[in-house]
């Protein structure tokens, strides 16, 4: 008899018990999901909020380069997408600060916190634009780089992080086609615009290689180990390279790097090694632009009070 | 005037269920609508949303109520392995048939 309509596997919730951190991070180190109102252990809970305020910080600061071209762009529908991928990335800044105010931190304490320049933000937000082969090479190049960690992040053990990066990522891929098209236009230009891609490039290359942050030793990672993130810096740079190179060669355009190379026998890129000095420099406030950004925030969060004022003045009378 | 969180749930076509999408923070669901819409209907991508305060949601989350150790194949179609008893009655058929 092939009586065999028997049980199927029951997938139950993982069991670990409020205050049992062993048995939550055997939880998250298996693939396991966190919820904002799960129980969760303080160095876990600490260690997501940094990790996404740096990452509101980060869109909310990358708008200033970009913001100085609006006026500057050269037609209606570059100026229409440029302000549109701004807002994007301050909607972005929103939705991750509101990640990070679950987990118990206030929004103002964490504006409060970025102002007073006690909190980071990538380090390609520490750089002044020259040009409007910049807007391109940004919205390209950077928005690639992140887009590669980006996606990473969707695999994230903290799930409200996960989901928030699903949309933030879907709306990133925008914002990487309107730079390739810029550049691209450019490419197809003059010689005096090819040159000022390349400059640009040139420029922002050291910055790029930066940006993902020196390697790290997996078995020292905590983020890694409990999943809050999915990939380590090494991998993610590996993969900008092996998706980006062969895109920018392409174009005509020279990788300022004489050291950059595919290795076919260890299946990675080699390069010169980047200037981490330049990078703990520039993310601790000491960056060409750091202080003349941040400044601007200041004087922006300060002009903008009245604004918060009213609305929570008026929601009271309304109410 | 103290900000609540609100829940935001979004259907994509009309028909579609209500998905979950995030959620934002404001004083009253005036302004919770307004930046929902921003947030997740500013592209044209929503057909509609439920802004919804967090504190009105009932949450169920009790493992032993919702996956109790329990066979539970009985309520499910897949439940019932039908291959090789069709199989038999089939034949039974052909040859009582005949």
């Amino acid at each position: 008899m092939h009586d065999a309509d028997t049980i199927q596997p029951l997938n139950g919730r993982p069991p670990y018990a409020a205050g049992d951190a062993d048995a939550f991070y055997a939880h998250v180190g298996t693939g396991g999901k966190v919820e904002a109102d799960d129980w969760m252990p303080d160095d876990y809970r600490a260690a997501v909020l940094k990790f996404v305020e740096m990452h509101a910080n980060s869109e909310l600061m990358g708008v200033l380069p970009e913001r100085d071209w609006i006026m500057r762009a050269p037609n209606l529908r570059r100026k229409l997408a440029l302000t549109s991928k701004i807002q994007d990335e301050v909607g972005h800044a929103q939705l991750l600060y509101r990640v990070a105010e679950d987990l118990g931190k206030p929004r103002t304490q964490m504006l409060a916190d970025l102002i007073d320049g006690k909190t980071k933000f990538h380090n390609v937000f520490h750089y002044p634009t020259k040009s409007w082969a910049d807007v391109g090479i940004i919205a390209w190049l950077v928005d690639a780089a992140a887009i590669v960690s980006q996606q990473a992040l969707r695999d994230s053990s903290y799930a409200p992080y996960a989901r928030t990066m699903k949309k933030i990522c879907w709306e990133e891929s925008v914002h990487i086609m309107h730079g390739r098209d810029v550049v691209l236009t450019l490419m197809n230009g003059t010689d005096s615009q090819r040159a000022m891609v390349q400059e640009a490039l040139d420029r922002w290359w050291g910055p790029l290689m930066q940006m993902h942050g020196p390697p790290t030793d997996p078995a020292k990672d905590k983020d890694l180990h409990w999943g809050i993130k999915a990939k380590n810096n090494e991998q993610l740079r590996q993969e900008f390279l092996s998706i980006y190179v062969p895109r920018i060669l392409e174009l005509g355009l020279t990788i300022p790097d004489a050291a950059l190379r595919y290795d076919e026998a260890d299946g990675r890129w080699e390069y010169t090694e980047p200037d981490w000095g330049e990078l703990k420099s520039v993310v601790t406030g000491h960056g060409p632009a750091s202080q003349e950004r941040l400044e601007f925030r200041r004087v922006n969060f300060a002009e903008t009070q009245w604004v918060r004022d009213a609305l929570l003045g008026n929601a009271t009378t309304a109410a | 005037m103290t900000e609540r969180v609100w829940e935001v749930f979004r259907q994509e076509h009309e028909g579609d269920p209500m998905i979950h999408s995030g959620n934002v923070n404001a004083p009253d669901d005036e302004l919770a609508m307004h930046y929902a819409r921003e947030f997740y209907g500013r592209r044209g991508e929503s057909h509609r949303l439920w802004i919804v305060p967090r504190d009105a949601i009932a949450e169920l989350d009790d493992p032993d109520l919702l996956k109790p150790p329990l066979d539970r194949s009985h309520k499910k179609p897949g439940g019932y392995l039908i291959k090789h008893k069709l199989e038999a009655a089939r034949a039974r058929a052909t040859e009582a048939g005949e």
